[in-house]
């Protein structure tokens, strides 16, 4: 008797438990893997000409206008400027524009990494327990970024970003960043379509919340390009060493 | 070939047979009248950001002298379908650039022109 109730008791267990594996695996199917290469949305046919980074700009609030103002007074007209200068966009400039370069997403279960053709800019995204206090961590131009998935929409918030004044977005280090991942319908051509609605907050600069909506078309069997930016000024600089020295320099 | 340039700085330049300014800012460069432009490599960069083109040029006006041009980044270059072997040391091409709006010397390379006469790359706009 006693083996009997034993055995039903082991039988609804591993029943309850197959629910629960097959309740965690509908809940993991739920979450679209984003994986893969992606580019500024362009639409079925469309030329080269739309891969502008979508409209808008933060309204500043006065002291951020100036800082603004200051930045161009300095720069306007000269060759200076964080990209020449090897430096990434920083966000949410990388997400929005990053130059019209591909992105590539790599997605595991707790963390996505959103790799940025142009500069090599990486961001992480840490998915619900696996994110740790942001204030643990440096003011970044990409900020830290914690995340967590609703339904089929992945929910990404980043903080501990630095001010900047180079950017399209200019923020203060109390901006924040919300985004909001999610696939469209496909393109005619089959082409999976990446949605991102971003709203930035800024308390200190912006007079109200930016927000606007990025779109990418995935770019089937591409392969995102590494980009090394800084080596020419070092070869410059090799260059220099070896002809002071009247030696060959045989390193391109 | 065409003609460039007629700025009295850059005649200091091809006097000397240095390259002439360095990396200007986008709005520098005129998109809409592209010109062609012949020379032997002196020296061709594939690189980030920019690419780096060295021709020796010699035109009847301003002789013989050496001109940088800018280009696209190595990663758009490729998209472009340019790539390093066509800007051999040595070898003597025709690139089509967007000059200078100063006209000075330089610009940035939209394309290159190949011996059957095509054109290949299509850039519209510095990147």
């Amino acid at each position: 008797m006693f083996n009997i109730k034993k055995a039903k008791v082991l039988k609804a267990t591993r029943a309850a438990t197959v629910l629960c594996a097959m309740l965690a695996a509908a809940a993991q199917a739920a979450e679209p893997d984003f994986s893969g290469a992606w580019t500024t949305y362009r639409a079925t046919g469309a030329g080269a000409g739309a891969f502008a980074a979508p409209g808008g700009q933060p309204k500043l609030k006065p002291e951020a206008a100036k800082a603004l103002a200051d930045f161009t007074s300095v720069t306007e007209g000269t060759n200076y400027g964080a990209g020449n200068a090897c430096v990434g966009y920083g966000m949410p400039g990388s997400m929005l524009g990053s130059g019209g370069y591909p992105m590539e997403i790599i997605q595991r279960p707790e963390q996505l990494f959103v790799i940025y053709e142009a500069h090599n800019e990486i961001r992480r995204f840490y998915v619900g327990d696996e994110a740790e206090d942001p204030k643990d961590f440096f003011p970044e131009r990409n900020g830290y970024s914690s995340a967590h998935w609703e339904g089929e929409r992945l929910i990404v918030e980043t903080s501990r970003l630095k001010t900047q004044v180079d950017s399209r977005y200019p923020h203060s280090n109390q901006a924040t960043v919300r985004e909001v991942y999610y696939l469209d319908p496909p393109q005619e051509n089959g082409a999976r379509v990446l949605v991102a609605e971003m709203t930035m907050t800024d308390p200190l600069w912006l007079e109200e919340p930016f927000t606007t909506t990025k779109r990418w078309s995935e770019m089937a069997d591409y392969h995102v390009m590494s980009y090394e930016c800084s080596e020419p000024k070092w070869l410059d600089e090799m260059e220099m060493l070896y002809e002071k020295a009247g030696l060959e320099m045989l390193q391109e | 070939m065409n003609k460039i340039v007629k700025s009295a700085v850059l005649l200091l330049a091809s006097m000397l047979a240095i390259p002439a300014l360095a990396h200007h800012s986008a709005a520098q460069f005129d998109f809409r009248n592209t010109v062609l432009v012949e020379g032997k490599v002196m020296e061709a960069r594939f690189a980030n950001p920019h690419m780096r083109l060295i021709l020796e040029v010699t035109d009847a006006e301003r002789g013989t002298r050496n001109i940088e041009f800018e280009g696209h980044s190595r990663n758009n270059m490729r998209r472009q379908g340019l790539m390093p072997d066509m800007f051999n040391s040595g070898d003597t091409i025709t690139i089509r650039i967007a000059p200078m709006r100063s006209g000075e010397d330089g610009g940035y390379v939209t394309a290159v022109r190949i011996p059957d006469g095509t054109e290949i790359g299509a850039v519209t706009a510095a990147d």
